[in-house]
């Protein structure tokens, strides 16, 4: 009798140089520094984990409160505290390179010679698979969007930093610009070797009783279900105008969510405000991937990138 | 962290103290665990909890963050709980546990509806309520204050607060110049609850860091620790 033997599943995907086992990744400022998820799930099952942003020097991060629940979606203005390069290489680092998977740094800076100096120092520590370029946090003054809301200064910052690092370079994408898709070229042409998108919308929220901003910040940054189908236009919009490979990010609850980013032309997709929820997303959403590869019958996530019809 | 609904409406969990944990042998399936939640009807989460039925799974993330740190036993030292509305349902289980001894537990809230676990304390018990419909008629920072003669002055004391960031900033002025162990269990907003998002910090005098996370670094501090805005 003869057995039909399926071809194994092909989760993999390359985002340049970089090849992932899955296209699922922690996004930044929703994962901690890995730790805090080992509890809940095999964190080598990932395709990657992005921790929470780091400058060169430790920020405190912006007074509370820092986070606001609204419909399908949460404001927060955590205003990237973090330890600083050199605390996270000594207290976090150590960790996240033991797991069995691609650690990329989310990097940001004040000045663009913060930024650059950030990448060379990075360029020289071991365990870490690649960069994601913050030009697009909304909640710092300086610094953050401020660099990515400018098609020059885009260019000539992931030129900048293209140079001072080996590292594959991914320039993560602000939503609150005029034209996103350009800024997306510019970051192409200044050298990256993709794109993630988007972070937070600018976004805030007033407590009619106390006639005060909710957010100690005022202004805060809108993430969850509420802003996936603006974040899948802009992925589609994005990944039709540029080469390199794009990373979808915006309010991804379920598998289902993902392989909607997947059509619309995303390489990997970033799972951020659902981590909160449930910690095991991340994981959930591989497995639904892998339903969905099987009930389609594809052997290859790589063939549903951008398959998307219209 | 307590997930109050299925679907995405509310979309965060909620932060709950667990105000008892106990098990009890069930006759045909054995031991089960219980665990106490203590809530109040305010918004959208607890509405939706309101509407739980017997039976029903819930999806919960817990025990998380820490804890009180006993006074050293056996003790002579008193201890004092002030508890503030829906404060106690961090309090009472301490009352519970701590010997009965030199134990003052001071409950207050803005009614007599508000006035929880008083059945449970093992020590004196002071009540006091807002609009005065029942015990002494204030908050209860004014009744502690009142009853401030029973403290020996010198003696270091163990304190336990919880309750509205209102009377925890009054009993902060209050207890400022005594130098007794006060540990209060703070309220925030909290995003995940396991320390991820850094989204319920509170202001402190760490100065390496300066917001700690009420979910993970606390929610017990002790208050000298906090800052007050």
């Amino acid at each position: 009798m003869m057995m039909e033997i399926a071809p194994p599943l092909d989760l993999s995907v390359c985002i340049g140089k970089l090849e992932l086992k899955n296209p699922v990744i922690a996004a930044s400022g929703t994962f901690g520094y890995g730790q805090e998820f080992e509890n809940f799930i095999d964190l080598s099952q990932l395709g990657a984990i992005i921790p929470k942003g780091i400058s060169l020097s430790p920020m405190q991060g912006n007074p509370p409160p820092r986070i606001f629940e609204t419909n399908g979606g949460i404001l927060n203005s955590i205003g990237l505290q973090n330890p600083g390069f050199e605390r996270f290489v000594k207290d976090k680092l150590p960790y996240l390179r033991k797991i069995k998977t691609h650690i990329l740094i989310n990097i940001f800076g004040n000045t663009t010679q913060e930024y650059i100096e950030l990448a060379k120092r990075f360029d020289d520590v071991s365990g870490i698979s690649g960069l994601e370029l913050n030009i697009s946090c909304p909640n710092v003054k300086c610094g953050g969007a401020i660099f990515g809301s400018d098609l020059r200064v885009t260019y000539r910052l992931t030129k900048g930093i293209r140079k001072a690092t080996v590292l594959p370079l991914i320039v993560k994408l602000s939503p609150n610009v005029g034209d996103i898709v350009a800024i997306a070229r510019s970051a192409e042409e200044g050298g990256a070797d993709a794109v993630s998108l988007i972070n937070t919308f600018k976004a805030m929220a007033i407590n009619i009783h106390t006639r005060r901003p909710e957010l100690g910040n005022i202004i805060g940054g809108l993430s969850g279900p509420a802003i996936k189908p603006i974040a899948l236009r802009m992925v589609w919009g994005v990944s039709q105008a540029v080469k390199i490979p794009v990373i979808g990010i915006g309010g991804i609850m379920k598998a289902e969510d993902a392989i909607e980013f997947i059509l619309a032309g995303a390489s990997a997709i970033q799972i951020g405000t659902a981590n909160l929820i449930n910690p095991k997303t991340g994981i959930e959403v591989i497995s639904g991937i892998r339903q969905y590869l099987l009930q389609n019958r594809v052997n290859r996530v790589r063939e549903l990138i951008g398959l998307f019809k219209v | 962290m307590l997930r109050t609904s299925d679907d995405n409406h509310p979309l965060l969990s909620r932060p709950f103290s667990i105000c008892k944990s106990y098990s009890t042998l069930h006759p045909r399936k054995g031991k089960r665990g219980h665990l106490l939640i203590l809530y109040k009807k305010v918004g959208k989460g607890t509405q939706k909890m309101s509407t739980f039925k017997e039976g029903q799974e819930v999806n919960l993330i817990g025990p998380l963050g820490n804890g009180f740190i006993l006074p050293p036993l056996p003790s002579s030292t008193p201890t004092i709980l002030i508890g503030g509305g829906m404060g106690m349902a961090s309090l009472s289980a301490l009352g519970e546990t701590l010997g009965s001894g030199k134990l003052y537990v001071f409950i207050g809230g803005k009614t007599k509806d508000d006035i929880l676990c008083e059945d449970d304390q093992k020590g004196k018990v002071f009540i006091t309520t807002e609009d005065g419909s029942r015990g002494k008629k204030g908050t209860v920072v004014d009744l502690f204050l009142s009853e401030n003669e029973r403290f020996d002055r010198g003696r270091p004391h163990h304190v336990y607060i919880c309750g509205p960031e209102g009377m925890v900033k009054s009993l902060s002025k209050v207890l400022k110049s005594k130098k007794w162990v006060v540990q209060v269990s703070l309220e925030a907003r909290m995003g995940c609850g396991f320390g991820a998002c850094w989204g319920c910090v509170v202001k402190t005098r760490d100065t390496e860091m300066v917001y700690r996370r009420v979910c993970k670094d606390g929610p017990v501090f002790h208050l000298s620790e906090i800052v007050w805005e």
